[in-house]
């Protein structure tokens, strides 16, 4: 860590986490992880394949809930909260985008990105349109709001995904090679407005990344080797 | 409808739902044609059979007596040594002990019809002597059953004159030795109206009685046998005197007091006092049972389109395996995901009940107005359907309960899909 963000708000920090699967015997995923996000940070964790990345954001993002340790968002201990308590906070204040375009196909560009919106229910449908379609516009997918979702390329999918990950304005944003599946045109457009949404709207993310050229692109990159932190450091 | 058509678009798990179903269209119609076939089969079924019992107890019970009054014989008499050595422990043996001819009269008959008829309850009283007798029309013959009856109290009791096929049932009164057949002992006999039948009775009387008129009760096995004469025509037959009748019927002016009413005058005369329903006691119970095959067989029918269902949706769930992690990765509860696809089981099984009610009812109609000439244990020319609306609420709610619990297991295992499986898995 360095001085820069040491009065900075912690958004997400683990204590002593450790993870474990015992299928098909036992095995440590993830060692004794400490780590600390802060509020505004473009992060990146890199890492060999099976070194436990895509299980470190499974567990910060409460979709998984079996480790030992402490995991702490927005100051709150997540062991403390029922399934359905992180459900809602999944709603409110996590969005994860997928390397696979997660989206319902059968629904249009804009009620998939309105879904989570719709399901928080604080805001009236009208809100939620006008929402979108920012979110949309930021993403240069406004003129496809209309259109079904699996009508659209995989870049653009993703893109979707990126705008529907953002409609309950998160306090961090998830991906997890979100570029993985692009060609490098797409991958360098995803890289640009990752970076526009943290200088322009100071929006907290966290990617997990196999391209260094993205990872070098971001604030803060930390590397994995074999479930633990081999590196931490700011760019 | 378009009111209906903005909620599911403002209600995501409603829309999804539909999605779904739209999605497989040729599966979700497989499956509500199963909830229609269930549903039309039990309004049909409970129906007929409800139908066919209300025709045979409103026919069964018009032609009982509301009350009958009989000489019940003795039966399993005690030996007269078992009667007088009764607190002796000695073994007393008696062999071919035979039923002695025990005389079925009810003495003072005159007496206790009068008093019966001032009991303010009760509405009719008439009298009857019955007995066995060969009826031969030629070289035809048939075992049949006498009826002496007084045939103005007997259409008072039992409408004797509405059931007349032919002839004027008044003629009995003023024909010497006439008798109404039973429609099916008359063509039995091939007697027609005004022929001249010959009835020997087992005391060995001999008599030719004039068809005066045909009777049909509706209840087959009644009208092969049973023919009516005066009652003093009876008494000739069965040679005993003219005072001599074996039973009185009575009817009430309410018959739910039969049965208190009927253990009243067993008191009170000493005969054998039977109420309407314990008289049809086994007609009751034989449709208990029939009630019973009826509501397993819909129960089956029911669990079979459950299956339907069930069936589609855990082809839907593992079809959609993707969007459930999607929708829980963004913050849908379990309880939205269940309400997702029990949505769709319950949306199965409406738009299936509906259609259901509606095809059960039409095929009652059709059904109901063919005509058939069936002749079971009730003569009927149509099938009577009973159409009460009961039968369809208890079919839709059947429907829907059998629809809920087929998709409730799917419901439940969407429900408990771990989305870092699937996201891993892709
Ligand atoms: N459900 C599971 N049961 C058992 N082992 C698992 C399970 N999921 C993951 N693993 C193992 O845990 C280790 C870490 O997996 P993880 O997916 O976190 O790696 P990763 O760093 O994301 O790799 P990649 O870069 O290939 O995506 C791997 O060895 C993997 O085989
Ligand atoms: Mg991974």
């Amino acid at each position: 860590m360095t001085e820069q963000n040491n009065n900075n708000k912690i958004i997400i920090e683990t204590k002593a986490l450790n993870k474990y699967f015992y299928e098909p015997e036992k095995f440590q995923v993830l060692k004794n992880i400490n780590l600390q996000i802060f509020k505004g940070e473009f992060c990146s964790i890199v890492g060999a394949s099976g070194s436990g990345k895509s299980t470190l954001l499974y567990l910060l993002s409460t979709l998984d809930t079996d480790y030992d340790g402490e995991i702490w968002m927005d100051g709150m201990n997540l062991r403390e909260k029922s399934k359905n308590q992180l459900a809602e906070i999944r709603n409110e204040k996590i969005g994860f985008v997928f390397q696979f375009h997660y989206l319902l196909p059968e629904f249009t560009v804009l009620d998939n990105v309105k879904l989570p919106a719709i399901k928080l229910g604080k805001l009236s449908e009208e809100e939620i349109e006008t929402k979108a379609y920012e979110k949309l516009e930021i993403l240069g997918l406004r003129d496809q709001a209309l259109k079904r979702a699996n009508k659209l390329s995989g870049g653009q999918q993703q893109r979707v995904a990126i705008a529907r990950a953002l409609i309950n304005d998160p306090q961090i944003l998830f991906g997890d090679e979100p570029t993985g599946n692009l060609d490098s045109k797409n991958s360098q457009l995803v890289l640009a407005i990752l970076k526009e949404l943290k200088q322009q709207f100071h929006q907290t993310i966290l990617i997990v990344t196999h391209d260094m050229l993205f990872a070098g692109n971001t604030d803060r990159m930390i590397s994995f080797k074999d479930g633990e932190v081999e590196e931490d450091k700011y760019l | 409808m378009t009111f209906l058509k903005k909620i599911i678009q403002r209600t995501p798990t409603l829309r999804i739902a539909f999605t779904h179903l739209l999605g497989k269209r040729r599966q979700t119609l497989v499956a509500m044609l199963g909830v229609t076939f269930g549903i039309a089969v039990f309004i049909f079924q409970a129906g007929l059979i409800t139908g066919f019992q209300t025709v045979f107890i409103e026919k069964t019970v018009n032609t009982t007596a509301n009350i009958h009054i009989y000489n019940e014989a003795e039966k399993n008499r005690k030996s007269l040594f078992e009667k007088f050595d009764a607190n002796n422990n000695d073994w007393v043996v008696v062999y071919s002990q035979k039923p002695k001819d025990e005389d079925p009269k009810i003495k003072a008959a005159s007496e206790i019809m009068k008093d019966i008829e001032r009991h303010p309850l009760v509405s009719g009283v008439s009298p009857f002597l019955g007995g066995q007798a060969i009826f031969r029309n030629g070289i035809s013959q048939r075992a049949g059953r006498i009826a002496g009856i007084d045939i103005r109290r007997e259409d008072q009791l039992f409408n004797v004159a509405q059931y007349m096929k032919q002839g004027d049932m008044l003629k009995l009164e003023t024909t010497a030795n006439g008798v109404i057949l039973g429609s099916g002992l008359a063509d039995d006999l091939g007697a027609k109206l005004n022929d001249k039948i010959t009835v020997i009775s087992p005391q060995g009387v001999s008599l030719d009685l004039t068809v005066i008129g045909i009777h049909e009760s509706g209840l087959v096995e009644v009208d092969k046998s049973r023919a009516f004469v005066k009652i003093s025509t009876a008494q000739k037959l069965l040679n005993v005197s003219g005072d001599y009748i074996t039973d009185i019927n009575i009817k009430l002016n309410n018959i739910d007091a039969a049965e208190a009413l009927a253990k009243e005058f067993e008191h009170k005369y000493g005969y054998r006092a039977q109420d309407w329903k314990e008289a049809n006691a086994s007609i009751f119970s034989v449709f208990k049972v029939q009630n019973m095959v009826t509501y397993l067989v819909i129960i089956s029918i029911l669990i079979v389109s459950g299956f339907g269902i069930f069936n589609i949706q855990m082809m839907i769930i593992y079809e959609k395996l993707g969007d459930i992690a999607i929708l829980k990765a963004i913050g849908y509860k379990d309880k939205d995901i269940r309400k997702i696809f029990l949505t769709e089981s319950i949306v199965i099984g409406i738009i299936g009940g509906i259609f259901g009610l509606l095809l059960g009812y039409v095929v009652t109609l059709i059904v109901g107005s063919i005509p058939l000439d069936v002749r079971g244990f009730v003569a009927i020319k149509y099938l009577t359907f009973n159409r009460e609306p009961i039968f369809f609420i208890m079919a839709f709610v059947f429907g829907l309960v059998a629809t809920s619990v087929a998709g409730y297991l799917p419901a439940r295992k969407a429900a408990k899909v771990d989305p870092v499986d699937i996201i891993r898995g892709k």
